[in-house]
């Protein structure tokens, strides 16, 4: 058995806990615990729906086989995750969901670099031959690769940063959490074509989150909701 | 009361959908020994895949699918074998039938003896070569579609 997939998931979940707590210490208006319990039960619905996504697309019924939804490894699909996330967030968050979605934008997307970059742990970080200067080799191959999985986790904390110091500066309700969103979709389409895979990846969903998440940013800039803006800005960090 | 019983129900009947064990047209699977096996694939002029499978292993049911896709994907480049250890022909053969996983060569190994001369145990098991017999990658467990796709593309490229 193999179980370099749950250094993967840990180093993600220390990436998410940790921007949590850092961002919490620096805008005391977030509610850590709050924000913890949502991202991580949001995690779980999402392992659980890709997986169950996964397991039909490839015709295997999941009430005739229970067991394979435990096989993460055999793959869990983007967009039944995406779906089963986004739903969790929205019905846990719902009472505050613009502000609490805003909070958990920056943390997601750290979260979800930590993932990425967790394939140091697993050896699974490249993709497509390439000769630049910081392609490298499976063991025992001088074919130098992309090392994808890193290129999405430095886009991804990239963008959390930028994120989390647009939130502190123009606290518009929702704009973060929009942008946060086209920012994961744009990520994964930027290194969609380093990365090898047997089937054309969900582009498509990439795509759409990429567009929808600016359309929604838009709107939200337009259309800020009631808030209390009297408080004074905190400084740019 | 309703709120279990439906969802339980459902479970019922859907598992009951499940497959029955039909073997169709799928043909007794020839039995290979140690030393054949490795003639096999020292003697390979192309890139060999071989996946060590049986019918009982749950993690195998996920990544049959995948080798399916695989070798619809690489089958003009890399030969695929198959190798169903310690298990019965009947349900290998249904399992084949099952994910239509006949479309490559599989070979039978009751008492895993083959499998041993690979230097690995365990299933599901998947092994790459150059080209020749040379061993490039093991993985062991269940492979994923990232996995699966970098080593078939390493060796294609080892081999040309």
């Amino acid at each position: 058995m193999e179980f370099t997939l749950l250094w993967s998931a840990l180093t993600g979940v220390t990436a998410l806990y940790g921007s949590l707590w850092w961002m919490g210490r620096r805008d005391t208006s977030l509610c850590v615990r709050d924000l913890w319990e949502i991202a991580i039960t949001a995690g779980v619905v999402a392992l659980a729906t890709g997986r169950i996504v996964a397991m039909v697309r490839i015709g295997v019924n999941p009430f005739a086989h229970p067991g394979e939804l435990l096989l993460v490894r055999a793959g869990v699909d983007t967009v039944g995750a995406t779906v089963g996330a986004v739903a969790a967030t929205a019905w846990l968050a719902r009472a505050d969901l613009r502000e609490q979605l805003d909070g958990l934008g920056p943390a997601a997307l750290f979260g979800l670099a930590g993932w990425h970059g967790g394939c140091l742990f697993r050896d699974a970080c490249l993709g497509t031959p390439s000769s630049l200067p910081w392609a490298w080799a499976q063991p025992g191959s001088d074919i130098t690769r992309h090392p994808v999985e890193l290129y999405a986790a430095v886009l991804m904390a990239v963008a959390a940063w930028l994120l989390f110091r647009l939130r502190l500066r123009y606290p518009v309700p929702g704009l973060v959490a929009a942008l946060a969103l086209a920012a994961a979709g744009g990520a994964r389409l930027i290194t969609e074509p380093f990365r090898p895979s047997l089937f054309a990846g969900p582009v498509w969903w990439y795509g759409a989150a990429l567009v929808g998440g600016i359309a929604i940013a838009v709107w939200a800039a337009v259309h800020p909701a009631a808030t209390d803006t009297t408080d004074e800005v905190p400084p740019l960090l | 009361m309703r709120r279990i019983v439906i969802p339980l129900v459902f479970a019922v009947v859907a598992a009951g959908c499940a497959s029955g064990g039909d073997v169709g047209d799928v043909p007794l699977l020839p039995e290979i020994s140690p030393v054949e096996l490795q003639e096999l694939l020292t003697d390979a002029e192309r890139p060999v895949v071989v996946n060590v499978w049986a019918s009982w292993c749950i993690p195998c049911r996920s990544e049959a699918p995948l080798l399916r896709a695989a070798h619809e994907s690489f089958g003009s480049q890399v030969d695929f074998i198959g190798l169903n250890v310690r298990d019965a022909q009947g349900p290998a053969r249904a399992f084949l039938n099952e994910f239509a996983l006949d479309r490559f060569a599989h070979f039978f190994d009751p008492s895993g003896a083959a499998q041993g001369s690979l230097g690995a145990g365990g299933v599901p098991l998947t092994l790459f070569y150059a080209p020749g017999g040379d061993l490039v990658e093991l993985h062991y467990g269940v492979i994923d579609d990232r996995a699966l796709a970098l080593n078939l593309d390493e060796i294609v490229r080892r081999g040309s």
